[in-house]
């Protein structure tokens, strides 16, 4: 197998120098990085050559079984300890399966960005996560700003869910009293959380926004990005840029985990920081 | 010159029966056409950087290329640089890149482009308007007289693409063309 990819690596090399001339050095590395994520997905779906051309329906190697193959293989980050090779092979197996391939979609749902930022809060840096996913909208796509976590904005979500809220409670018949026992529940803040319904789910995007808009929280940069897929019945994968000299180099997958459609959902809920 | 011909070029190609219109969808061949046109773009781009940086140009001359190189671009893109030690990306405007770029302080500069462009797909965003994104590879050298090479990188540099549908009118017949502009540049110093 290691063979048949090194000999991949080379032929993408070969059919490019027969194709161009560098004037700059040996450009084969940079033929066979995943350079874009839009790259990421032609390679996956079979729909690009070994120079980076698009393939289109009419073409009879688009899609084709044995262009996956060659590509899937080259798609992992060979490095990842997180990715064991049986289970690797399978994933390919069952999404390259001749009857009945899986492809990713563009504009589908269930996979979803992650970008690793840096904001000023009251003059101090501090990291924040955005997570963004395409939305359709008029003639086309955009990504939005599906929500946000911020280690900063935990404090405030102490307690919430907890199931033993201790003597931390208003009484069943404190309606009784016209709820005059609320002075009690609001004279220590950080208590508050035991006092909210057990299925509230703390949004943090609530509170950057509010920050955000009355000018406390300013966007210096954004530094990483991932990308989060569910697309593939029965799995979930992970793809990053890896930055290095080497072949096996751009976006591609560093994380492959074999998980049920009912649990997804709640996969989702967690790499979202949602409670 | 040579842009105004290419640009002739595409309208006569875009408005022909080749590229049959009606639907609002890009057909593999009329993508072909307006990858072209986009990466003639690029390439100006990157022939006006090598000028702008070449420590040999006057400073009349560089604030010429600045001009067309500005031209290029839509209104308000940005360049966003990040290197291998500082991986949060800095932003600067397109102009101020070009500024910069220009006063760098090397008795030398050497920018080299490595032959390899990827195009991705184009996609259309709610305007209307597509938007695509082209890859290419930079090396660039700075050289000081008495030290020799002081500093050397290799970035890759992914451009924004702008296309959009227009119409002009050309001898009384109205033409319609697809109008190509940069946007956004990331800059990313690549791994040594």
């Amino acid at each position: 197998m290691k063979m048949k990819l090194i000999l991949f690596f080379y032929l993408i090399s070969m059919i490019s120098f027969g194709q161009v001339r560098s004037f700059t050095g040996d450009e084969s590395m940079l033929y066979a990085q995943t350079k874009q994520v839009n790259q990421f997905f032609r390679r996956f779906n079979g729909e690009e050559d070994a120079t980076g051309k698009r393939l289109y329906k009419t073409d009879p190697r688009y899609r084709g079984v044995k262009l996956r193959k060659k590509y899937l293989n080259i798609l992992f980050d060979l490095s990842s300890p997180l990715i064991p090779n049986d289970t690797k092979e399978v994933f390919i197996l069952e999404i390259n399966n001749k009857k009945h391939p899986i492809y990713l979609d563009f504009h589908a749902n269930s996979w979803f960005a992650e970008v690793s930022s840096v904001f000023t809060y009251k003059g101090q840096n501090v990291s924040m996560i955005l997570y963004f996913k395409l939305e359709q909208e008029r003639q086309g796509y955009k990504w939005v700003l599906s929500n946000v976590h911020c280690g900063l904005f935990e404090r405030y979500f102490n307690h919430v869910g907890e199931s033993n809220s201790g003597n931390h409670f208003l009484h069943p018949m404190s309606h009784e009293l016209d709820f005059m026992n609320l002075r009690k529940v609001f004279k220590d803040p950080k208590n508050i959380g035991f006092y909210l319904e057990k299925d509230y789910r703390p949004d943090q995007m609530a509170l950057f926004l509010k920050e955000f808009q009355e000018g406390n929280m300013k966007f210096v940069s954004s530094n990483h990005v991932k990308f989060h897929f569910f697309q593939i019945p029965q799995w979930y994968f992970e793809v990053t840029y890896f930055n290095r000299n080497r072949n096996n180099s751009g976006w591609l997958i560093s994380n492959l985990v074999r998980v049920k459609e009912k649990e997804k959902k709640e996969i989702i809920r967690n790499y979202t920081h949602e409670y | 010159m040579k842009q105004a011909v290419v640009i002739i070029i595409g309208l006569v190609l875009l408005s022909t029966g080749l590229f049959a219109q009606g639907d609002d969808d890009i057909s593999p061949q009329r993508k072909q056409a307006i990858d072209s046109l986009a990466l003639e773009k690029v390439r100006d781009l990157s022939k006006y950087i090598s000028i702008i940086g070449n420590t040999d140009t006057p400073w009349s001359e560089a604030q010429r290329v600045i001009e067309r190189a500005v031209e290029l671009f839509m209104p308000g893109s940005e360049m966003g640089v990040s290197s291998l030690s500082k991986p949060e990306v800095h932003y600067y405007k397109v102009r101020t890149y070009f500024d910069r770029l220009m006063q760098l302080n090397y008795d030398r500069v050497v920018i080299e482009w490595y032959k390899i462009q990827y195009v991705s797909d184009l996609e259309k965003q709610p305007d209307g308007t597509y938007v695509g994104v082209i890859t290419v590879f930079q090396r660039f050298q700075g050289y000081d007289k008495e030290k020799g090479l002081v500093y050397e990188d290799t970035t890759k540099k992914d451009i924004t693409v702008y296309v959009k549908r227009k119409e002009t009118q050309i001898g009384g017949r109205l033409i319609g063309f697809w109008d190509v502009l940069l946007g956004d540049i990331r800059v990313k110093e690549t791994s040594k």
